[in-house]
């Protein structure tokens, strides 16, 4: 967007470059490559498929109409593409963390404990698939998932065992559990409530992200209009209630693993953000008030460029977003939080400890893009085996290394003004722009999971990378280049200790024995009231779950209103 | 390669309890039918009861089921003991995810006829269907 002035001034340099650059080209390379053929035809980025040129000069830059004032402005000032810091990472680097969650509440807790021992200040709470797609540890569906891949929660009485903590130590939880998040949430809000903590001294970030369970990871319950409805109302509720929380998080990391290509990821979560926003501003909040609520996970691939530029990207596509279509002024509003991570689809089974060296790699990508507020770092040991200790001391190494030895967060922004990376940022912009406007015109994100059209789009992107590999288009170590042969590893299965399910579920029977059932049936009532009626559900799932209503006989009670999502091959992409 | 008889393979594609994985389920979806293949999918969490009633109902020749939690042990066979008992055991079952060697014996005595373990190529999937499919024998008149 560059100003016809600025151009005028800058025509005659580039002009002059891009001359120089014809010469260089016939005179130079092309002899040179007549006699060494590339190795690679044709040389494309790894997830958009771009075409890579050999060269990049400020002339690639005067034709994507590149203004340093208008495209990069400065730090801590929109559109924030050098970041959403004044100062970057000079005065404090990113929150550096790590993701727990197995058992039951007490198995939590003694994690939780031994972490913040460590000095860690926040933790991720994970439940496990029963409590994400809303069943009870006895429900028949359920057998042999209870503790497996997070923790169990049947009631109020696992979340007051997990939250059994020192809170003068714990500032910050975050809590992933989507769809039946305002039962969740009643609970963590009533687990506080029993130990006293003062919840202005401390933050409960929920992640409240069901929009994308619908296009790719499928922990959903209702359907997607409920779904919306449902987060909605906890967002609501957070932002009137408890102000100083985070009620909501657009995981673009989930989308990455489901093969979002950088256009895709960016125009995906903006729109999915945009749906819950004109939600929360049909409740009669203003955009200033709620936009600043908003916060971004977000993985990098190996493909580094492609991961700094995104990131770049991002921050700016907010910007422009909340200050050109809904208006808001306050920097709050338009500076994008995230968080930002490498991503465990870039490591491999085979030859784990190269795991070590891709960790690196992206986890630069994401200091070079701005990291953000936090980092998290996965483990290079993470495919085949429970986090072993050294794992987990070198993931945590990993990000000081980053930090500490290497510079790349001694200066703000570094890469700005390479003509690769600024052509690149603004080439995924720019189409980020057009890939929104197309699914703005279709109705919004809420249409385009109905219609099934993100999840079609990232079935197409799964099949293309799959074959990519398999035919040998992107080379990756260990699986189809340099093999080691006779290397036979296998991803190791957490066999749950079936005591442990049997103990949740004994307890979760004893509960039922022991508590009011006339209570329960009226609370669960006022539940179904409040579904029906629109009234937010959040004060009556707190009132439920105080009279120990389960984790699934609440979310049984929105079912029997809002009815289950149960897509067809079309609506899932498979 | 065995030449496909006159109609299709059809096959049922299925995901069972809470594993809501889907990238490789997905994948292998998209080479089937570019094979040439008829894919129908369960959708997700599903019970081996309602997938070995899909089955039956939508008349596939494979059902194959994709795992990757650890419930592979328990719903796999209790989903061909499901098609037995109903007839069915004429359906050829193929299974693939993250299932360990170790459990392979129990699935194949279990009814399974190959399990594709985890970094399997797709075209060694479409290759296995395409010559199971091709011993199957004369091709069925296409019903009117």
């Amino acid at each position: 967007m560059s100003r016809p002035q600025d151009r005028v001034s800058a025509a005659p340099e580039a002009q002059d470059v891009a001359q120089e650059a014809e010469r260089w080209q016939a005179a130079t390379r092309a002899p040179h490559v007549a006699a060494h053929p590339e190795r690679r035809e044709p040389f494309l980025t790894q997830a958009l498929k771009w075409p890579i040129e050999p060269l990049y000069t400020p002339a690639d830059l005067e034709a994507a109409g590149f203004d340093y004032l208008t495209d990069l402005g400065f730090p801590g000032e929109y559109p924030y593409t050098r970041g959403t810091q004044p100062n970057g990472h000079r005065s404090a680097l990113w929150t550096m963390s790590q993701v727990t969650g197995f058992g039951k509440g007490e198995d939590w807790a003694k994690r939780a404990r031994y972490m913040l021992e460590q000095g860690l200040q926040g933790l991720i709470l994970e439940h496990d698939l029963p409590t994400t797609n809303g069943y009870d540890s006895d429900h028949p569906l359920v057998e042999g998932e209870v503790g497996r891949a997070g923790m169990a929660l049947d009631s109020l009485e696992d979340l007051e065992r997990a939250l059994d903590l020192p809170f003068e130590r714990l500032k910050y939880l975050m809590s992933v559990c989507n769809a039946p998040q305002p039962v969740n949430l009643a609970m963590i809000i009533a687990a506080l409530e029993k130990k006293g903590v003062d919840t202005r001294d401390f933050v409960l970030h929920i992640v409240n992200g069901i929009l994308i369970e619908y296009t790719c990871v499928g922990r959903y319950i209702f359907p997607p209009l409920h779904g919306l409805r449902v987060a909605t109302d906890c967002i609501e509720y957070i932002i009137r209630n408890h102000p100083n929380w985070a009620p909501i998080s657009i995981i673009s990391a989930q989308l990455q693993p489901a093969k979002a290509n950088p256009v895709q990821e960016i125009a995906f979560s903006m729109t999915i953000a945009m749906a819950y926003l004109d939600a929360v501003l049909a409740r009669g909040l203003d955009i200033d008030t709620v936009a600043p609520y908003f916060h971004f996970v977000i993985n990098v691939d190996m493909d580094f460029f492609e991961g700094i530029c995104k990131l770049r990207a991002y921050r700016k596509v907010w910007a422009r977003l909340m200050k050109e279509r809904y208006g808001a002024s306050r920097p709050a509003a338009l500076k994008i939080r995230m968080m930002t991570s490498p991503t465990t689809i870039a490591l491999t089974l085979q030859q784990p400890l190269n795991n070590i060296g891709r960790l690196a790699i992206m986890a630069t990508a994401c200091a070079l893009g701005g990291a953000g507020e936090a980092m998290t770092t996965p483990l290079h040991d993470e495919a085949h085996a429970l986090p072993a200790e050294e794992a987990i001391r070198v993931g945590a190494a990993l990000q000081h290394i980053v930090a500490h030895e290497s510079g790349v967060a001694d200066t703000i922004d570094p890469l700005a003004g390479s003509y690769y990376v600024e052509s690149l940022t603004k080439r995924i912009e720019t189409a980020a722009f057009e890939e929104i406007d197309r699914i703005t015109a279709m109705g919004g994100a809420l249409r385009a999971i109905e219609s099934g059209y993100f999840q079609r789009a990232l079935g197409r992107e799964q099949y293309q990378r799959n074959k990519d590999v398999e035919e040998g288009r992107r080379k990756w170590v260990g699986v189809n280049h340099l093999v080691l042969p006779g290397e036979q590893r296998q991803l190791k299965i957490f066999r749950a200790d079936n005591r442990m399910e049997e103990e949740q579920v004994a307890r979760l029977k004893a509960l039922r024995a022991r508590r009011d059932p006339a209570a329960v049936a009226a609370a669960l009532e006022a539940v179904r009231q409040a579904a029906r009626s629109g009234a937010n559900l959040v004060p009556p799932c707190l009132a439920a779950v105080k009279v120990y209503a389960t984790h699934g006989e609440l979310c049984d009670a929105m079912r029997d209103v809002f009815g289950v999502h149960t897509p067809d091959s079309q609506l899932t992409g498979v | 390669m065995a030449e496909i008889p006159g109609r299709p393979l059809r096959i049922l594609l299925a995901k069972l309890g809470m594993d809501t994985h889907t990238v490789g389920i997905t994948v292998v979806a998209h080479a089937l039918r570019e094979a040439g293949m008829e894919v129908i999918f369960t959708g997700l969490k599903q019970t081996p009861e309602a997938v070995a009633n899909a089955a039956i109902q939508e008349d596939v020749d494979v059902v194959g089921v994709s795992s990757l939690s650890a419930g592979h042990t328990r719903n796999l066979p209790r989903l061909a003991q499901l098609l037995k008992a109903q007839g069915a055991a004429d359906k050829l079952l193929v299974a693939g995810g993250v299932i360990p060697e170790e459990d392979l014996p129990l699935l194949q005595a279990a009814g399974f006829a190959k399990v594709f373990t985890m970094g399997t190529d797709t075209r060694d999937i479409v290759a296995y269907l395409r010559a199971w499919w091709g011993t199957r024998g004369a091709p069925q008149p296409p019903q009117p």
